[in-house]
Formats: C-alpha cells, sequence, structure tokens
C-alpha cells in the first residue's frame, strides 16, 4: 500500500521462552481508526507498547510516514497513549494534567492556557481545571487523560482498553465521544479491545488478532459478512458451525455433504480451520429459515424456544444431534407452529466452509 | 464473630482493667519526668514539694548540653537525607528491579532490624577505631543511617508497589524523559511514603542510644549519650528536664507528621 502511514512489518515479540506477537504486519493509513480486537493474551497490548517504545520487538520494523521509529526513544516519539488504567497524575489538578505534555515541551504560558481550555472543552469537561484526579469519575479521568495525551497533537494515538472499567452505559456514551474527537481531530488512531461491539461501533477497519498473529484485517461489514477463518467466524457475531461429512472444493466454492446426506451447492471456501482437524459449515443464526411445505433443506426438530423482544431464538437439534440456533422476528418463529419435524434452509453464498 | 465484645460480659471489665494497667505502664513513667523536671527537689523527691524553672535555666546554660543537643540535630539530620535517599535508590531496585536475588537483597537490607543491636554496635566501634570513623560525626551518621536504612526501605517500598508504573509510562509518553517522569510524577506521588521513611529515620537517630554511646567521644555526644552520661555522675533534675526536652520535640513530630498526613490524604 502506497498511503501507509504507520507501518507495522513482521513485528515479532517474544518474553525468554513465551511468544507473545508471532508475526504482525499492518500498514495504517493517515487518520484511520483500526482496532485490535481479540482475546486476552492474544499479543494486542504487546503491539501497541511496542509502537509506543516501551519494549523494542525482537524482531520486524516499525515505521511512521516511511521513517522507522525503533531507535527513538518513546519520550522523543511524540505518541499519545490512552491506558486501561487510570494514568492521571494523582498530585496534580486537572488543568495541571493537560498542561504537562506541553510544559515539557517548554510551551509558552499563554499558549498552555489555550490549549488546556480547548482540549477541555474537546472532551466536554470545560471547567474542571482544578480538580485533582480523585475527585473524578472513572468515565471523566479517562476522558481528561484523552485530552492530555491529544494536548500537544501527536500524529497517532493508541488506546489499550481505555474503557473495559467502566459500566456499559458510560462505555457507550464514551465510545460516542471516541469517535466524535475523532472526526474532529483526524489523528490515526490504534484503538485495542476484546469486546467486538465496541471495536464494530468504533473503528474504521479491525484487525482480528488470535494467538499473537493477525487472522483477519478489514471493515466490521467485511469481517461479519466474509470472514477468513473460523476464528472470525466465531468471534464476530453468533454462528453456528455445522459438522460436515464430506467436501467437494472447486476453486473459491465448494459443496457439502452434512452427516445426515444433506447436500449443498456453491459455498465459500476457506482454507483457515484453524486447530479443528475436520472442516466445518458455518451458518448465522439469522440466515436460517424455516422452510414452508416440505421436503428441502436440512431436518430438525425444535428443542427451545427463546422470546427476546423483536427476536425470537430458536434452538434445534439436527438428524445427527447437534445443537444450533436460528434466529428470526418474533412473528416468523410461531410458537404453535414449532412442533414436530421441520426443515430448514439458508442461503449458501450467506454461509462458509472452513476446510 | 465467635467472640464479640458484647457477649463477653462480667469478662469486659477485666479487658478494661487491662487496657488501663497499660496505659499507665506507658504513660507513668514519662509523666513521672515531665514532674520532677518542675520540682524544687534537689533530690527529686516525688510529689516535689514545689515547681520551679530552675533545672530548665540550668540546662539551657550549661554549654555540655547544648552542644549535645545541637549534634543530635545535625547527625539526625543527615541520617534522614541519606537514609530516605539510600532507601528511594534500593526501592526503586527492589519494586521495579529484575534480577535474580531480589528477595535476598531485601532480606539483607532489613537485617539491622533484627539484628541485635549491642553486637552490631560492638561490631561497627571495632571497625570504626581501625579505620579512624570511631568519635567523628561521620561515624555517627553512618552508623545511625544503617540503623534506619530498613524503615526507609519498608516505608519506600510500600509507596512505590502501590504506585501503579502506568502513572510513570503515561509522563514519558508525554515527552518527559524517565529521569524528569520520576522526578515531576512518581516522586510526588509516593511523598508520603518518602515523608514516613525520613520520619523514622530521624527519630531513630534522635533517641538512640545505644550503638551512640560506643560512637560517641567525650567531645561529641548526643542528647541521650549525654543523659546517659550524666546519670553516671550524679542525679540531677536537669537530666529529667533534658528528658523532657527530648519527649517534646518528639511528640511535636509526631503531631506534625500526623497533620501533614492529614493534609496529604486531601
Ligand atoms: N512482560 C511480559 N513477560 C512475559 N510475558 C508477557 C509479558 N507481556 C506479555 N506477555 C505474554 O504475552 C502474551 C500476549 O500478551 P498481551 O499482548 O498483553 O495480550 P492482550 O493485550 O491481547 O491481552 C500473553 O500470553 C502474556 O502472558
Ligand atoms: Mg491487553
Amino acid at each position: 500500500m502506497t498511503d501507509s502511514f504507520l507501518t507495522i512489518s513482521g513485528f515479532r515479540k517474544t518474553f525468554g521462552s513465551i511468544v507473545a506477537v508471532e508475526d504482525v504486519s499492518l500498514n495504517i493509513p493517515k487518520g484511520e481508526f483500526l482496532t485490535f480486537l481479540g482475546p486476552s493474551g492474544s499479543g494486542k497490548s504487546t503491539t501497541l507498547y511496542a509502537v509506543a517504545g516501551f519494549d523494542d520487538p525482537s524482531a520486524g520494523d516499525i515505521s511512521i510516514d516511511g521513517r522507522s521509529i525503533l531507535a527513538t526513544p518513546p519520550h522523543k516519539r511524540n505518541i499519545g497513549m490512552v491506558f486501561q488504567r487510570y494514568t492521571l497524575f494523582p498530585h496534580l489538578p486537572v488543568g495541571e494534567n493537560i498542561a504537562f505534555p506541553l510544559r515539557v515541551r517548554g510551551h509558552s504560558a499563554a499558549d498552555i492556557a489555550k490549549t488546556v481550555k480547548a482540549m477541555l472543552s474537546l472532551v466536554r469537561l470545560e471547567g474542571f481545571e482544578d480538580r485533582l484526579p480523585a475527585q473524578l469519575s472513572g468515565g471523566q479521568q479517562q476522558r481528561v487523560a484523552l485530552a492530555r495525551a491529544l494536548a500537544y497533537d501527536p500524529p497517532v494515538l493508541l488506546m489499550d482498553e481505555p474503557l473495559s472499567a467502566l459500566d456499559k452505559k458510560l462505555r457507550e456514551e464514551i465510545q460516542v465521544e471516541i469517535r466524535r474527537i475523532h472526526q474532529e481531530t483526524g489523528v490515526t488512531i490504534l484503538y485495542v479491545t476484546h469486546d467486538q461491539e465496541e471495536a464494530l461501533r468504533l473503528s474504521d477497519r479491525i484487525a482480528v488478532f488470535n494467538h499473537g498473529r493477525i487472522e483477519q484485517v478489514g471493515s466490521g461489514e467485511d469481517l461479519y459478512a466474509r470472514p477468513a477463518t473460523r476464528f472470525v467466524a466465531g468471534f464476530i457475531g453468533d454462528s453456528n458451525f455445522l459438522k460436515v461429512r464430506e467436501v467437494e472444493r472447486r476453486g473459491s466454492a465448494a459443496s457439502a455433504i452434512l452427516p445426515d446426506g444433506t447436500r449443498i451447492e456453491n459455498i465459500p471456501a476457506h482454507a483457515g480451520n484453524g486447530h479443528a482437524a475436520t472442516p466445518e459449515l458455518m451458518v448465522r443464526p439469522q440466515s436460517l429459515k424455516f422452510v414452508q411445505g416440505s421436503g428441502a433443506g436440512l431436518a430438525v426438530k425444535v428443542k427451545d424456544v427463546t422470546f427476546l423482544g423483536d427476536t425470537s431464538s430458536v434452538l434445534l437439534e439436527t438428524g445427527w444431534g447437534q445443537e444450533i440456533w436460528l434466529r428470526g422476528a418474533g412473528s416468523a418463529v410461531k410458537t404453535n407452529a414449532l412442533s414436530g419435524p421441520l426443515h430448514v434452509e439458508w442461503n449458501p453464498a450467506d454461509s462458509h466452509l472452513f476446510c | 464473630m465467635l467472640l464479640s465484645y458484647d457477649r463477653l460480659g462480667g469478662l469486659r471489665f477485666g479487658l478494661w482493667a487491662i487496657t488501663i494497667a497499660i496505659c499507665l505502664f506507658l504513660l507513668l513513667p514519662v509523666l513521672f519526668i515531665a514532674a520532677l523536671s518542675f520540682g524544687s527537689s534537689q533530690w527529686l523527691v516525688f510529689p516535689p514539694p514545689a515547681w520551679t524553672w530552675r533545672w530548665y535555666g540550668e540546662l539551657f546554660a550549661d554549654p555540655r548540653w547544648l552542644a549535645a543537643a545541637w549534634t543530635s540535630l545535625k547527625v539526625g539530620a543527615l541520617v534522614t537525607i541519606c537514609s530516605v535517599v539510600l532507601g528511594l535508590l534500593a526501592s526503586f531496585a527492589l519494586v521495579r528491579g529484575k534480577f535474580p536475588g531480589r528477595l535476598w537483597l531485601k532480606a539483607l537490607f532489613l537485617t539491622p532490624m533484627v539484628l541485635p543491636v549491642v553486637v552490631f554496635a560492638v561490631a561497627l566501634y571495632a571497625l570504626f577505631l581501625r579505620i579512624g570513623l570511631s568519635g567523628t560525626l561521620i561515624g555517627f551518621v553512618i552508623a545511625h543511617t544503617i540503623l534506619a536504612f530498613p524503615f526507609a526501605v519498608i516505608s519506600i517500598t510500600n509507596a512505590l508497589e502501590t504506585f501503579d508504573k502506568s502513572i510513570e509510562d503515561a509522563a514519558i509518553l508525554c515527552g518527559a524523559s524517565p529521569w524528569l517522569a520520576k522526578w515531576k510524577v512518581t516522586l510526588p506521588a509516593i511523598r508520603l511514603g518518602l515523608f514516613s521513611a525520613a520520619l523514622f529515620s530521624f527519630l531513630i537517630s534522635w533517641d538512640e542510644v545505644v550503638v551512640a554511646i560506643f560512637m560517641a567521644s567525650p567531645t561529641l555526644q548526643t542528647l541521650p549519650v549525654r543523659i546517659w552520661g550524666a546519670l553516671r555522675q550524679d542525679l540531677t533534675p536537669v537530666i529529667a528536664a533534658a528528658s523532657t526536652i527530648l519527649v517534646v520535640l518528639t511528640l511535636i513530630l509526631m503531631a506534625v507528621a500526623g497533620l501533614v498526613r492529614k493534609v496529604f490524604a486531601k
């Protein structure tokens, strides 16, 4: 990619015999909001800390604007960061916290006063200058931390699960703020989270981490509709993984024969099945529909129905005893019609075969 | 709770009696000395036949007492500085360092706390005689610093352990060099621990007598050593006056410490 602003290439990090990050490469254009999404321990923070400069890579390079930053110590990288834990300087009031990076850089008093005011209004905390961090709520502290990290206009802002200590409602509120601030400032953001909803809500693109590698990079829609690996399919959104008896591959499509003999044609096929030894067919609960009449589709029995307001979830059992979920609009899943043997079907293009 | 105070019945009065007895044991000797220092009797008669400031007058007129007090203050101040600075450096190594034998090193740093103080005093005396430090101010400061150091290490490592290193990292990413970040952020954040370390260090030196007796020379004595020496010569109420001043200064220091802590906690 030619328009890459922040480039991570072949990054690898080991701690003794522990491999924290196997191999990560990313091209991030200027102004992008990119999220590292993945389970705990998958190497997200390690990658972020390498960009910050706290840990030297075991291998690979990181560059901004085409120049490697590895030789630059962290305090000269001019990078902003908001941490998972509260890191406001406890002995300084809010205004002085935000002023700190500017004082270190020797800005004039007038300039500092102006910037502190602008930053406080950016994070909607006007009038909080003189409060001490201990007098703020967790959400307010993280907003001040964000203001402090943006005060010196860094080209790159790193955020390591900044909202994970907050409750859900507050988290969503601040997500909206972060989104707005990203649009207003145009800063390039690397954001770490293990919460897929947060990633989907905030990001331009998401890099899905697993075991120290990136499984797939793409927009939320990409990852949901076109997962490249079984791990991504399972991590983003809800999914059923059906057992498969036989696969016939033809290029990027395949036919699958399910254990009860049902044959499904023209399924997008992917090689990334991770550790699982046998091929699996992934289909989203929302893609499943009951077949009117009989004959076609996959024979199932209904085991349970859960009413969820707008939708209902139905637990089904296939002929070979596997449990799968179907989700549909409340009206489409009439409880009284759900007796006896039924059939479900789906558009094969909406399902994925991992083999 | 099985053993609750409210259910103790008559035993409660027993507990009260023990508590009061302990308090009296702790307080009475001090009050007794203070009372005697204002008593008019040359022979420390109790209760004093009349009250007087005379012994305080004699105390402040005697250059030997004043010199001892000045030495105590000087030694205490120097010990405070040395012990806090060394304690800070040691604490960073113990809390942040990742070298093998860290726990052993910590145990070693704390040995002066548990070593019998007479043994320590004799050993140090023998060493200082050899290298010419005995009877010098530097000898005093080194000896008391060794005694105070473990307390400084404990206070400062505790403070440093509860301080989240991410805060220092944040300062570094803000553009402060690692040294500046420690100076501007970490030290102010652990100032309560530093203050406790300073207070402990001063008080340990201020009322230490065993090691000080070995370190002292006829011309260089701390207040406790002077009290001890005077006691062996003759029993005069001036000693009671000196002791009272020692106690009062300690109390003032503790009160100031309490106040500072209250202000910090806000
Ligand atoms: N300083 C370290 N020493 C040893 N192992 C580490 C260190 N930092 C991280 N790791 C290991 O590296 C792996 C990745 O960690 P991390 O990047 O923090 O994961 P994430 O942020 O995705 O939860 C984990 O298995 C973790 O135990
Ligand atoms: Mg992490």
